[in-house]
C-alpha cells in the first residue's frame, strides 16, 4: 500500500512500477509454489472419438487411464490429467495438437491411430519440442525417413508384421488381392506386402484402394470373387474391416480364402461377430494366451474390472503409452521433454513381454516381440477369438534384427 | 468385361435402393414440414440398436417393433422440441435437429457403449442368387423388395387417401388447412413419426449389413444428404431416381477407380446442383424462393 503513494514521495512511474512488479511477485511467490505443486501434469491424448477408429479411440483412452491408476493418480507429488481431443482428420488433429500444447499445456501427448493423422502432427511436434508418444499408427516412415527427435512410437511398423505373417500366408497359395484403405497406413501396407509376395515370386491379382470409411464393399467383393485369390490381404482397419467381414459373410465368402491385414485390432472382429470374422494377423499384444506376461495380465484384470470387457490391443499400447510417459516423467523427476526423450531412448522396460522392451535410440521404435494370431474355428467366448499360432521372431536373439538396422531404417534426427 | 461392368450396375442398383430407404424418411419430412433433419442418421442408427436390444427379449419381433419405437420417439422428440420452432427462421429447425443428431450419438455410447455390437442377417436369407453374371444376395434382394413395398405403400397413402391429401395440402398452405378446421400440429407429428420410422427400418435393415456402432449415423447422413439433395429437396420419385443413380456410379466407380468411390456421390451431385439448382425432380415451392 504504501508504494501506491509513492509517486508523492519523488519517485519516478518507472522506477515504481519496477518496483511494483518486484514486489508482486515477492508477495505472491510462495502462492505460486503452492498452486505449483498442486497443479497436474497433463498428458494430451490425440484419439479418434468418431468416425472409423472411434472404438479403438475410447479403447485406447481407457488403457491410459489404467496406466494413470496405476501411478496412484500421482507423479512428482502432483495429480495426473488426461486431456482427450478428437483424432479425426490430419487437419483437426494439428488444430488439437497445438489446442493441447498451447491452451492445455501439456507435458507429453499420446495416441494417434491413424498413420495419415501422426504424419501430420509430427512436425508439431518437432517444431514445438514436445513428446509425442504414437501409440497406435503402423505406417513404416513413422519410425522410418519422417523419423523425428521428439516422436516415439508403440505400434509396429508395417515392414515388420508383413514379414511376421508372409511365411504362413504363403502356404495357402501366391495369387494375392489387396484392398487397402486409400491414405498413408494402407498404401505402405500394399508396397510392403508387395515387395515380399513378389520377390518370393507371387502374383498381384488386384490392387484397390478404399477410401477410408467405406461402408458398403459389395462391389469390392464382386471383383474379388471373380478374382478368385488365394489369399485378401487388406490394409483396413475400424468399421471399415467390421463391414468387409460382415459383407464377405454375407455371400459366403467367410473362411473360402486366406485374409489378413499389417495389424489387426480385436474389436473390429467382436464386431463383426463369430460368424463373420476368421482372417491370420500379426498381433501386437493379446489378452489372453501363453504369451501374456504378469504385469500385462495385471492391466488386463485391472480394465476388465474397471471397464467391464478385456482390454484389445489398442488398450495395451496406450498404456503402455501413458507407463512409458509417466516413468520418464518420474525417473527424470522432470516434466522437461529433452530430459524425457533422453530418458526413453536408453531405458529398458521390464516384465510387459516375454522380453524386457525399448524404444531405439535411433529411431524411436519400441522393438518389442509380437503374435501371428489366427481366428479360431470354432469361438465359444465373446471376446476369446485368437489361437496364438507364433511368436516372431521366432529366435529372441533375432529381435533386433528383425526390426532392421540403422542403415535399413533411414531415419536421420535434425539435431 | 462387359458382364462384370452388368454386375456391378446390377450391385449398384441394389446397394441404390438401400441408399432410397435411407433418404426416403428424411425427404417425407422436408418434404411436408420444411425442416432438413439432420438428425436422421441418429434415428437410422436407433432402429439398428433397438432390434438389438429387443431381439433377446421378443426375437424376430424385434425387427418390427424397432421402427414402430423410432417413429414414437421421433413423435415426442417432435413435439417437445420441434413444435415450438415452427414459423420461426428454419435455421433453427436445422441447429435444433444437429443438437439432436449430436446428442443421441453420445446417449447411443452411454447406454449401449462405444464397441462395435454384431447383428447376422436370418439364416434363411443366407447365400445368393447368381443368374448370368448377375449376383445378388438373397439379404439384398430381401431389402429391395421391401423397399419398394414401402415406397408403394407411402405413394399410394400420401396420394390416395384422405389423411395423405391434408398433409400434402398442410405442407404447401398450412393457413388454409388450419382454417378449413383440421388440427395441423398433429398431423406434423405424424408426419416426423413416419419419417423417422421409415429412418429405424433402414437402420433395422442396414444392421446386418454394415458395422453397428454409435456413430453408424455418419453412414446414412451423407448420403441421404446427397440422395435428397440430387433427387430434388422434398421430390418422392427424384430420391428414387437419385438413389439409383448414386448405387451405380458407386458401383462402377469401384470397378475402375475405387480411391474415388466415396468422392463420386459429391461430384454428382455438385454437378447437378449446378445445371437445376433445384435437383433433379424437384418442384418450386413458394414457402422457400
Amino acid at each position: 500500500m504504501k508504494l501506491i503513494n509513492g509517486p508523492k514521495s519523488g519517485i519516478s512511474r518507472r522506477t515504481l512500477l519496477a518496483g511494483a512488479a518486484i514486489g508482486a511477485t515477492q508477495i505472491a511467490a510462495p502462492f505460486v509454489i503452492t498452486a505449483r505443486a498442486a497443479e497436474a501434469i497433463k498428458i494430451g491424448v490425440l484419439l479418434p472419438k468418431s468416425g472409423p477408429y472411434a472404438v479403438q479411440g475410447e479403447t485406447g483412452k481407457n488403457g491410459a487411464q489404467i496406466a494413470v491408476d496405476d501411478f496412484g493418480g500421482k507423479v512428482l507429488d502432483r495429480p495426473i490429467q488426461l486431456v482427450w481431443l478428437d483424432e479425426s482428420s490430419p487437419q483437426s488433429s494439428q488444430q488439437n495438437m497445438r489446442k493441447l500444447i498451447e491452451e492445455e499445456k501439456v507435458t507429453a501427448i499420446q495416441g494417434g491411430v491413424s498413420s495419415g493423422d501422426v504424419l501430420a502432427i509430427m512436425p508439431v511436434a518437432e517444431q514445438a519440442k514436445m513428446l509425442l508418444m504414437a501409440t497406435g499408427p503402423n505406417a513404416t516412415e513413422i519410425t522410418g525417413k519422417n523419423c523425428n527427435k521428439y516422436t516415439f512410437r508403440v505400434d509396429l511398423p508395417n515392414k515388420v508384421t508383413v514379414q511376421s505373417v508372409y511365411p504362413q500366408l504363403k502356404e495357402r497359395g501366391k495369387k494375392w488381392y489387396f484392398i487397402v484403405a486409400s491414405y498413408a497406413w494402407g498404401i505402405d501396407a500394399y508396397n510392403q506386402m508387395k515387395d515380399v509376395l513378389v520377390k518370393d515370386g507371387g502374383t498381384v491379382l488386384g490392387y484397390d484402394q478404399a477410401p477410408l470409411g467405406t461402408t458398403d464393399f459389395s462391389s469390392y467383393i464382386l471383383k474379388l470373387r471373380q478374382a478368385k485369390p488365394d489369399v485378401l490381404y487388406v490394409g483396413l482397419g475400424g468399421t471399415d474391416l467390421t463391414n468387409l467381414l460382415k459383407q464377405m459373410h454375407e455371400i459366403g465368402l467367410t473362411r473360402q480364402m486366406a485374409l489378413s491385414a499389417p495389424i489387426v485390432n480385436d474389436s473390429d472382429l467382436w464386431a463383426a461377430g463369430p460368424d463373420a470374422a476368421f482372417g491370420t494377423y500379426p498381433k501386437l499384444w493379446n489378452y489372453t494366451g501363453p504369451h501374456l506376461s504378469k504385469r500385462s495380465a495385471e492391466f488386463a484384470d485391472a480394465y476388465k474390472k474397471k471397464f467391464g470387457a478385456p482390454p484389445e490391443v489398442e488398450g495395451w499400447q496406450d498404456w503402455f503409452g501413458a507407463t512409458a510417459i509417466l516413468t520418464a516423467i518420474k525417473e527424470t523427476n522432470s516434466t522437461d521433454s529433452a530430459k524425457l526423450v533422453a530418458f526413453l531412448e536408453e531405458h529398458k522396460f521390464d516384465g510387459y513381454k516375454d522380453a524386457p522392451i525399448g524404444f531405439r535410440n535411433f529411431d524411436h521404435q519400441l522393438v518389442q516381440p509380437l503374435l501371428v494370431a489366427t481366428v479360431k474355428e470354432k469361438i465359444t467366448d465373446k471376446y476369446d477369438y485368437f489361437n496364438i499360432d507364433s511368436e516372431y521372431p521366432k529366435d529372441p536373439s533375432q529381435l533386433e534384427a528383425a526390426y532392421g538396422s540403422q542403415a535399413d531404417i533411414g531415419c536421420q534426427f535434425k539435431s | 468385361m462387359t458382364e462384370l461392368i452388368i454386375s456391378q450396375v446390377v450391385n449398384g442398383l441394389v446397394l441404390g435402393f438401400l441408399y432410397v430407404l435411407i433418404a426416403i424418411g428424411r425427404s417425407i419430412i422436408f418434404g411436408m414440414l420444411g425442416v432438413v433433419n439432420f438428425a436422421h442418421g441418429v434415428f437410422f442408427a436407433l432402429g439398428a440398436y433397438f432390434a438389438l436390444t429387443l431381439q433377446d427379449s421378443i426375437g424376430p419381433w424385434a425387427i418390427v417393433l424397432a421402427p414402430l419405437g423410432v417413429g414414437i420417439l421421433g413423435m415426442l422428440i417432435e413435439f417437445a422440441l420441434m413444435r415450438p420452432l415452427y414459423g420461426k427462421d428454419p435455421l433453427l429447425g436445422l441447429f435444433m435437429t444437429f443438437g439432436i443428431a449430436l446428442f443421441t450419438e453420445e446417449l447411443i455410447r452411454t447406454i449401449w457403449g462405444a464397441a462395435g455390437r454384431p447383428f447376422n442377417p436370418p439364416s434363411f436369407l443366407s447365400g445368393f442368387i447368381i443368374w448370368g453374371p448377375i449376383l445378388v444376395t438373397k439379404y439384398r434382394l430381401f431389402v429391395l423388395l421391401l423397399t419398394i413395398v414401402i415406397l408403394v405403400a407411402l405413394w399410394l397413402f400420401l396420394h390416395g387417401t384422405r389423411y395423405g391429401r391434408i398433409i400434402r395440402a398442410g405442407s404447401r398452405d398450412p393457413e388454409m388447412v388450419s382454417m378449413l378446421g383440421i388440427n395441423l400440429k398433429r398431423v406434423f407429428t405424424a408426419v416426423f413419426g413416419l419419417g423417422t420410422a421409415v429412418a429405424g427400418i433402414a437402420g433395422v435393415l442396414a444392421a446386418p449389413l454394415w458395422s453397428v456402432v454409435p456413430s453408424m449415423s455418419e453412414a446414412a447422413i451423407m448420403p441421404a444428404f446427397v440422395v435428397v439433395t440430387i433427387g430434388g429437396l422434398g421430390s418422392f420419385g427424384g430420391a428414387v431416381i437419385s438413389g439409383l443413380l448414386v448405387g451405380v456410379s458407386v458401383a462402377l466407380s469401384i470397378q475402375f477407380w475405387p480411391a474415388a468411390s466415396t468422392a463420386v456421390m459429391y461430384a454428382l451431385m455438385i454437378v447437378v446442383l449446378l445445371i437445376r439448382p433445384r435437383g433433379l425432380l424437384g418442384e418450386s415451392w413458394e414457402r422457400f424462393e
